[in-house]
């Protein structure tokens, strides 16, 4: 199959293309334009926007915590979308088939689910499954296993540390590694309700920082291309930016992912003691090329927090809407379900939208800053287009800012910003930089040989959210799924995994610590390559080396 | 043989395009039982889609008893391992437990101090409303209370954490005071229940006892489910229609309504004109009382109350074939490989086979 692009605006910032011109796609890859071949399908995207398909790093969207989410919310998704007849599961409201859909609908093309605890990971590659169209990878959690805690406490052997990320990326079929409030979950057993970085575990000696360390070494050690993804402590407090500051020193200048840090921008001006320090944290993040973040914006409307940050779930449940919430310990993670309200009337909700903004706008380097309200935590992923948007229009800000409490607004920085996002930004934050930062070569650009991750998109001044909610072409591996915003028809995705090397004696010394603590096999937590039940189930990432 | 046809035996083939036909010529077609694994329930829910019919599962009761009270009111949970590693204190709540998981004393490790424990002194456990032997078993003090006082007993030992009165009096409030106790000084306890063996107004008070005693503690829920991949199934309706079991495709969208979509109530009042009863546990049969016709997929050697228009016999996961369910032992999914593997065919190959012989494939 033979397709070409016709005449649209490629913005294609890794080959430094912004401008008129053709893509060229053969079967499921973009191909130099062929000399004297006649294309078996041309699309003319004149006065459109071509870029790669989007990548998205961190979306809490399958799992036994967002299911969890579900059974406790069946109020929160009634089917409300209808999708085209022909499709499985179409009209479902908070399926895992809705989320492929919906993604895709916007030119995403792989999405990554940041959170899910070693011992649950088929859960999470069941529903992955079932999430048509995208591509998709998960992040496994490490950091709160009495296995690991007790390496740490015994010096930390940095070898058999890097072994045992390396075995649990294998157990868990993994992408990533990433760590949520260091520690704070075997506190939190301990009936801690505080968690800081330099506090210490209770039993096992060590502080949230010193396992960070171990964990950032460790996932160098290992040679996979994205680094340790770091939801640190105080997530959610008044003045917690000392903390996202005190984190952003401890990466030592090594390579660290912060996750959602507008969840930590905030200072404590004000009468209310609560004010967005977000302009401070950015200028940090300025200085510190060492560190990626992702943003983890607040927009206003109705979700859900879901959460392994288990410590600070909890402290949420007085705040739950509705008054309900599931707060999970489990042995090796704990993790919250916890529904929340974010409304544009509220000083604390308006305080958080605005520091989302203020971080995507003060962040010099598009390739430093990545698109995320931490779905659903902030937003759901739904609220794309309107915060894509929002970083595009200062008119657009301004509209909003007027509809917030004067008090909030007048504690943030945001009405003073001028900074519009290009296209050429956006596709910088939401193409390129992921790509690189998972390490997926062949994704993020439109260079020939590149996967055939294509979204074509309205360029409509006066409605940006539109164009971007509903896009108007999108290529999955050189098919077309998306035509003017409806899913044409599903295709099956791939879950992306890393499998470094590393030395088997870790897996002998766990099976011994599984038989002997759990009384139970530690292959029953392990995801077998035949389990998903589909061929290509996963892909494999090539390593650093 | 293994299909049969109005109890004549028949090709799967010729099974198959009977079913369908049956399930194409209903208005409501339902799909119940539903004991099956990952596979058998995702084609399962894919098919009462397809028909737009509804679907229910065997033991929706004590399944939907849990959600119920947790869409309600939330709670705190964890798995048998955290238990098994941490816990201090172990309350067991309700009776039967140790029929319903058998494992459960060996699973929990009760009769060992746990492996977290700074002191490594003995658990303390304790069983409520439990039975005096099955308690004795496993090292349990026992709190005898009958079934129908269980609800009050609860609320009571609430109300005695919290230094409420309650109006209970006597013995029975001696020995829940005393239990409070134990409880406000647990470093991490556990409560163990089941909704197969308790009620909603139990399982309130049980989720209400354990958020209080986290004000000063930590304290915590072990709720399992039914056995045979239930909560499996219950999980992959969730995430596949983002509701539980007991869910309807009627009006072209999925709905869920617990009274609605009961399989027993649909057939009963004749709303449901064809059914397909899977079961491939074990020789499990439906509890409806009128004669809907229906399609049954079951272990070999099922007999029904009344004969179903199709009968297809199918292997038991994890036992025929390798299977995905949900295991106590982890409160998650595993793999399970077939222990003797056999030809007998797959829930969700034979309702693929159905599938393709249904008007518009």
């Amino acid at each position: 199959m033979l397709i070409r692009l016709a005449g649209g605006h490629v913005v294609d910032p890794a080959n430094g293309r912004d401008g008129v011109g053709d893509i060229w796609i053969r079967d499921s890859r973009i191909i130099e334009a062929p000399h004297g071949e006649t294309p078996d399908e041309v699309f003319d995207v004149s006065g459109k926007i071509v870029m790669a398909g989007a990548i998205d790093i961190h979306s809490h969207i399958a799992g036994g915590n967002v299911n969890t989410a579900r059974l406790l919310l069946p109020e929160n998704h009634r089917a409300h979308v209808a999708r085209p007849a022909e499709t499985p599961l179409s009209t479902a409201g908070w399926s895992t088939f809705e989320t492929g859909c919906r993604y895709a609908a916007m030119g995403f093309t792989t999405v990554i689910e940041p959170a899910v605890p070693t011992h649950t990971a088929l859960h999470s590659h069941l529903e992955l499954a079932d999430i048509p169209i995208v591509d998709k990878g998960i992040l496994t959690v490490v950091g709160e296993d009495d296995f690991l805690l007790n390496l740490l406490r015994e010096g930390g052997n940095r070898t058999a540390i890097a072994d045992y990320l390396a075995s649990a990326l294998a157990q868990t079929k993994g992408l990533g590694i990433k760590s949520i409030n260091p520690g704070g979950s075997v506190a939190f057993a301990d009936n801690a309700r505080t968690y800081d970085l330099d506090d210490t575990v209770p039993f096992y000696g060590v502080t949230s920082r010193q396992i960070t360390e171990a964990l950032q070494q460790g996932v160098m050690d290992i040679g996979i291309a994205h680094p340790l993804h770091l939801h640190t402590n105080n997530l959610g407090i008044g003045g917690n930016v000392d903390t996202a500051l005190r984190t952003l020193q401890a990466a030592n200048g090594k390579p660290l992912h912060l996750a959602h840090l507008q969840f930590y921008a905030y200072g404590k001006e004000g009468k209310r003691g609560f004010s967005s320090a977000a302009a401070q944290l950015a200028a940090a993040v300025n200085t510190t090329p060492n560190v990626t973040i992702d943003v983890g914006s607040v927009m206003f409307r109705q979700t859900v927090t879901i959460s392994c940050d288990v410590i600070r779930q909890f402290a949420s449940v007085g705040t739950a809407k509705p008054r309900k919430s599931v707060i999970f310990d489990g042995e090796v993670n704990g993790a919250g379900v916890v529904p929340y309200l974010y409304k544009a009337e509220s000083f604390y909700n308006a305080i958080q939208w605005a520091a989302g903004l203020e971080l995507f706008l003060l962040i010099t380097n598009p390739a430093q800053v990545f698109f995320t309200t931490d779905h659903p935590n902030g937003a759901p992923y739904t609220t794309y287009p309107d915060l894509f948007a929002l970083i595009m229009s200062r008119d657009l800000r301004n509209k909003w800012l007027a509809d917030i409490p004067k008090e909030a607004a007048e504690l943030t920085t945001l009405a003073s910003i001028a900074r519009e996002y290009t296209f050429s930004e956006i596709a910088t934050m939401t193409r390129v930089a992921p790509a690189k930062l998972l390490g997926l070569k062949d994704r993020g650009h439109l260079t020939p040989g590149a996967l055939a991750d294509v979204a074509v998109y309205d360029d409509d001044p006066a409605d940006r959210a539109r164009a971007f909610r509903h896009a108007h072409l999108v290529f999955k591996d050189g098919d077309l799924v998306v035509r003017d915003g409806q899913i044409t028809h599903y295709r099956t995705g791939r879950a992306l995994t890393a499998r470094p090397a590393y030395d088997s004696n870790i897996d002998r010394r766990l099976s011994r610590y599984y038989d002997e603590v759990y009384g139970l096999s530690r292959d029953l937590f392990k995801v077998p390559e035949h389990a998903i039940g589909v061929d290509h189930a996963f892909e494999e990432v090539a390593c650093q080396g | 043989m293994t299909a049969y046809v109005d109890g004549t035996a028949v090709p799967l083939e010729a099974a198959a395009a009977e079913a369908a036909r049956l399930l194409d010529g209903a208005r409501l077609p339902l799909v119940a039982g539903l004991q099956t694994d990952v596979a058998g329930a995702r084609a399962a829910i894919l098919l009462a889609e397809k028909l737009h019919g509804a679907y229910d599962h065997a033991a929706s009761d004590a399944l939907l008893r849990d959600v119920g009270v947790l869409r309600q009111a939330g709670r705190m949970v964890t798995t048998a391992n955290d238990v098994r590693i941490r816990a201090d204190l172990v309350l067991l709540v309700g009776p039967r437990l140790t029929v319903l998981w058998p494992e459960l004393a060996e699973r929990l490790a009760l009769a060992a101090p746990p492996r977290l424990s700074p002191d490594k002194a003995a658990r303390k456990i304790f069983w409520l409303g439990g039975e005096p032997a099955a308690a004795a078993a496993i090292g349990a003090t026992h709190i005898g209370v009958g079934a129908d006082q269980l609800p009050l007993a609860v609320a009571g030992l609430r109300a005695a954490v919290a230094g409420r009165k309650s109006r209970l009096g006597g013995a029975l409030a001696k020995s829940l005071a005393e239990l409070a106790e134990n409880l406000k000084a647990a470093h991490f306890g556990a409560a163990v229940w089941s909704a197969e063996s308790l009620d909603e107004l139990t399982i309130e008070a049980l989720s209400g006892l354990v958020l209080d005693l986290n004000q000063k503690t930590r304290f915590t829920n072990l709720a399992f489910g039914p056995a045979q991949n239930g909560v499996g199934v219950l999980q992959t309706s969730g995430w596949m229609t983002g509701f539980p079991i007991r869910t309807g495709f009627g009006r072209g969208y999925p709905e869920h309504d617990i009274w609605r979509f009961d399989a027993n109530r649909l057939v009963d009042t004749g709303e449901a004109d064809a059914a397909l009863w899977i079961s491939a546990y074990g020789a499990a049969t439906p509890n409806w009382r009128r004669k809907v016709p229906f399609i049954a997929l079951a272990a070999p050697g099922t007999t029904f109350s009344y004969p179903p228009k199709v009968q297809i016999e199918v292997g038991a996961p994890g036992q025929d074939h390798d299977a995905i369910e949900w295991a106590r032992d982890v409160a998650s999914f595993t793999a399970t490989s077939a222990t003797t593997a056999s030809e007998a065919p797959r829930v969700d190959a034979v309702i693929g086979l159905i599938s393709e012989h249904l008007k518009g494939n």
